[in-house]
């Protein structure tokens, strides 16, 4: 008995190392000061804060990752809030059948539809003449896959609680549909916006397999500029450039608890 | 209001449904090293990648680890999803956040995190030389077994919040009255728990097993040379080899035997439950 309690709890605590450790590691390690990674340190440094600001592909690649993963959200999540919208409140035929085609993008691994879409962008390229495989609209329209898929999945649990009854009740008072959109469903649906918000630019911000083919010379993402680094060494320069990722989800992740209780969402 | 589907799904049919349609057709087309490729109708790719004994180990060693990462992930999120299921404190959400967070962290962050856990510098090395256990570094890195190491702990946080998700809309009272009628801990466990939290069992096990099969980052970094898997060998058809037609070929099988693997293994798996 006493067995299986330690088991148990020795399980919990393993789990938790082996998903957490190797990224507090890397904010960790992004403080040493020698070049190659050693523990212990021979001391600490910023200066490969500084060193991962100054190589262009890391600088390039955030801003980047920051333009596509918000302009696929700005894009993505109206669209699929519309969606989630109409599967919550309508009754139309085939809903779960409808779903599952708006989840398919993150249903079909990132590397298949990944290349797909390489494939009809250079269709496309040749039809159009025009750039599309390495330009921004195509990384965009690469990542509306991801976009829409997430802010359908995260809307239709957040919009399945909301009542009813309060728009009806706009309504009978006199309220126009349009007013009752506005100063109703939109304020109600505020929560489910934001955290549909953030996944979706945080899963456009760190994706790679999707993204893979679609970048071109001066257009990569963050990912991709790291695996490339990555395929070469692991150095602290890396580890800052992973710091400040970290940093930045987690903050978007904080800001948005606020809104809307994360652990009411996965 | 039902017409609010419609943008959402019409972009979803331009990205994603006509691009699959169009690979689908370029997998029977066959190669020419001078255009890239000829309209054509064969199976050749199909069969070039089933025969050809280099992409049959590569397609077996993505089963193999993914069939292990799925059933080491399994085991291994059970306790920590029960934990945080039944967990009654202020902590619960922050810890729930706690375990999202890695996942939003994303894949190339955390297998370079990996690599500096396992390299022959890496933290598991120097511990181990400094606490005098080994006198030369172990080769952890560019293993199979560092794949899946990786792989598993970079999939378990979406096993524990599915598992726990389930596991928390049973009700505290059925695991009560089994140990009032005198089931011995392990008997309610398996006779009670694991059946009422099959469903979420095979709903983490697909999605650990769909991630693990197409995993790219981490047997890119962490397999080594000699190390090779299905994604990694699509993106090379394409890159650097510039076979399409074969490259569409390959997608296609990992996506087939993906699908096939998914929906087999959680029938079987829930007949068999509901058998015994």
């Amino acid at each position: 008995m006493r067995l299986t309690r330690l088991t148990y709890r020795g399980v919990i605590f393993l789990a938790y190392l082996v998903m957490l450790l190797p990224v507090l590691l890397l904010v960790v390690t992004s403080f040493f000061k020698d070049t190659i990674i050693t523990f212990p340190p021979s001391g600490l440094s910023l200066e490969w804060y500084a060193n991962a600001i100054d190589r262009e592909e890391f600088l390039s690649g955030f801003i980047v990752s920051f333009k596509v993963a918000a302009l696929a959200t700005l894009i993505g999540v109206p669209l699929g809030m519309a969606a989630a919208l109409a599967l919550t409140r309508s009754a139309i035929r085939g809903k779960q059948a409808i779903t599952t085609f708006l989840l398919g993008p993150i249903i079909v691994p990132g590397i298949v539809a990944g290349t797909a879409l390489y494939l009809t962008f250079l269709v496309a390229q040749n039809q159009l003449d025009m750039d599309i495989v390495g330009t921004l609209p195509g990384l965009v329209a690469a990542h509306i896959l991801l976009t829409i898929p997430w802010t359908v999945r995260v809307a239709t649990a957040g919009l399945q609680g909301l009542d009813k009854s309060v728009e009806e009740a706009a309504a009978n008072l006199g309220a126009r549909p349009w007013t009752v959109f506005m100063r109703v469903t939109l304020p109600m649906m505020r929560p489910a916006i934001v955290a549909a918000s953030m996944f979706s630019f945080i899963q456009s911000f760190e994706n790679l397999e999707l993204t893979l083919l679609l970048v071109g010379p001066g257009m990569s993402t963050l990912p991709i500029a790291m695996l490339n680094y990555l395929e070469f060494q692991i150095d602290p320069t890396l580890a800052a450039v992973a710091t400040i990722q970290v940093v930045v989800i987690a903050a978007m992740m904080l800001i948005t608890d606020r809104y809307v209780k994360l652990s009411r969402i996965v | 209001m039902a017409k609010l589907v419609l943008p959402a799904g019409l972009l979803v049919l331009l990205l994603l449904g006509g691009p699959m349609l169009l690979m689908l057709r370029y997998s029977f087309n066959e190669y020419d090293p001078l255009y890239i490729m000829q309209q054509a109708f064969t199976f050749e790719n199909y069969a070039k990648a089933v025969v050809d004994p280099y992409y049959q180990k590569i397609l077996m060693t993505t089963i193999t680890v993914a069939l292990t990462c799925t059933v080491l992930t399994t085991l291994l999120a059970y306790g920590p999803a029960y934990w945080l299921a039944r967990m009654e404190s202020r902590w619960k959400s922050k810890l729930t956040i706690l375990t999202m967070f890695p996942l939003l962290v994303g894949g190339v962050v955390r297998s370079a995190g990996y690599l500096a856990l396992l390299s022959t510098t890496g933290l598991i090395n120097a511990t181990l030389l400094g606490l005098g256990i080994i006198s030369e570094p172990l080769t952890l890195l560019y293993t199979p077994g560092a794949v899946i190491f990786a792989t598993v702990g970079i999939v378990l946080p979406y096993m524990i919040l599915t598992l726990a998700s389930v596991i928390e809309s049973i009700p505290r009272q059925v695991e009560d009255a089994a140990a009032n009628l005198g089931a011995r801990p392990a008997t309610a466990f398996f006779r009670v728990l694991v059946p009422l939290s099959l469903p979420g069992v095979l709903a983490g096990a697909s999605l650990v097993f769909i991630l693990c099969m197409n995993a790219y980052a981490t047997p890119l970094l962490l397999g080594g040379p000699q190390f090779q898997m299905m994604a990694p060998a699509v993106y090379e058809q394409f890159a650097k080899a510039s076979n399409w037609p074969f490259g569409a070929a390959l997608a296609f099988i990992l996506l087939m035997v993906t699908v096939i693997l998914t929906t087999v293994g959680s029938s079987v798996i829930a007949k068999r439950y509901k058998a015994g």
